[in-house]
């Protein structure tokens, strides 16, 4: 948690500084790039646990084995959100 | 994966406990286990979750002893692999509720030594699930006195209770208070060792232990109340569940039918309604015992749905187990006595 509080307080100093600067700090490129990186973040915090009870499973009983795969994957359609945007900017 | 508090595995373990809860025996198997001999049992078992087991101890035992070994060493087995699983927090509950089976241990090996059983008899009840080493329930079985038993107690958490209830039976020769002492000892232990603002998950396992003290006293009170013995209810009383306080039960109990009432009005009403309904309806206490027990099963079940990450799992899964083994160790016994299907039915417990 407090690993997102500190990239919130990063992201709002950003945006309180372009704000005040006639030169934005952050090109689009860039904002893209956070965007992309953070989505990736949330990606990985969501399989961390569907990943480990997907491993529990599986070791229970191996025909969990695609089910377990399918299910840990999807969060990884955060990330694919988060490529969309780097599209749409750039 | 560290043992630091905070980092424990609840997705992993549920997911495991889940796994092997829903691999456990289910009606159709039980059916399938009513009509069969005792060999047929161990055959049956052979093929499934015991075929480890079974294969190990065939050589040694054959009929009902083997099926016997079987389960204990299988739940034994199980219970060793949960702790293995669980890290951090949990690990600690998990072993805190595994103690359990040390009371058990404890209450077995004092009834044993009462009865001058014969050493290999108690070593056969024993369920080395919990802390205690093999080692010192070793020696514990080989004493010949409760008073050593006690001596030999008394570094561990049940020390000064049953110290003091030593010299209660000393003066009564009744097993009771010892019994009583072993069971306040285990639950004031677990319950009083919890900060009094807990974190969620400790608020949870709270609620299932208060859940597992309040029905254990519901059983006591009915069962005093069905006997009619003049017993103070409150000797049998175990402390901090959420129903009720001593001076309740001991008005209670004088009045059957004004406990069936709070009982229906209690939190636990709807869970209950079944078993209620069934202890009205019918003259014997066992089947009121079953019921209870049944409803004890599914309210773990029914935290387990709505807490999924969460000890609930576990505890299920720990209670369904012990329940699995009482259930084919009551098949295999009642037809090695030649019971018919019917009254062995009565016996199980099935969810």
């Amino acid at each position: 948690m407090i690993e997102l509080q500190l990239t919130l307080a990063f992201i709002s100093s950003i945006v309180s500084d372009v704000a005040l600067q006639a030169q934005p700090l952050l090109e689009n490129k860039g904002a893209a790039a956070i965007a992309f990186g953070l989505s990736a973040i949330g990606a990985g915090m969501a399989e961390r646990s569907i990943g480990s009870a997907a491993v529990g499973a599986i070791a229970e009983d191996d025909d969990m084995f695609v089910s377990g795969l399918i299910l840990t994957v999807i969060p990884e359609t955060i990330v694919i959100f988060g490529l969309v945007v780097v599209f749409v900017v750039s | 994966m560290n043992a630091t508090v905070g980092s424990a595995n609840y997705s992993y373990v549920s997911a495991r406990v889940r796994s092997r809860r829903a691999a456990l025996f289910d009606e159709n198997d039980y059916r399938k286990l009513i009509r069969m001999g005792p060999g047929e049992i161990a055959r049956f078992m052979e093929e499934t979750e015991y075929e480890t087991e079974m294969n190990a101890l065939g050589s040694r035992y054959d009929g009902v002893d083997l099926i016997e070994y079987a389960l204990n060493e299988n739940l034994a087995k199980h219970f060793d692999d949960l702790l293995r699983f669980a890290d951090g927090q949990l690990n600690e509950y998990i072993a805190s509720y595994l103690r359990k089976f040390d009371a058990w241990n404890i209450k077995t090996i004092i009834r044993g030594v009462y009865t001058d059983s014969e050493t290999q008899e108690i070593q056969d009840d024993l369920i080395r699930a919990g802390e205690f080493s093999d080692a010192m329930l070793d020696r514990l079985v080989e004493s010949t006195s409760i008073e050593s038993v006690v001596e030999q107690l008394s570094k561990t958490l049940y020390g000064s209770a049953l110290a003091e209830a030593y010299e209660v039976y000393e003066e009564t020769g009744v097993l009771v208070a010892l019994e009583n002492a072993v069971d306040r000892a285990f639950y004031s232990d677990m319950l009083g060792g919890f900060p009094r603002e807990p974190s969620e998950g400790t608020a949870m396992y709270v609620q299932l232990l208060r859940a597992e003290i309040d029905f254990r006293n519901v059983r006591n009170a009915l069962r005093l109340a069905r006997s009619g013995a003049e017993i103070d209810p409150s000797e049998y009383f175990i402390p901090d569940g959420r129903l009720f306080d001593a001076d309740q039960l001991r008005q209670l109990t004088q009045n059957p039918d004004q406990l069936t009432e709070y009982l229906r009005d209690s939190t636990y009403g709807r869970d209950l309604s079944e078993a209620l309904d069934e202890l009205e309806s019918a003259d014997g206490l066992i089947d009121f015992e079953r019921a209870l027990e049944k409803a004890l099963l599914e309210y773990a079940d029914t935290m387990t749905n709505r807490f999924p990450l969460s000890i609930c799992p576990v505890i299920a899964y720990i209670r369904a187990k012990e329940r699995e083994v009482d259930n084919i160790r009551a098949i295999a016994r009642g037809k090695q006595a030649g019971l018919s299907t019917d009254e062995i039915e009565e016996e199980l417990v099935i969810v």
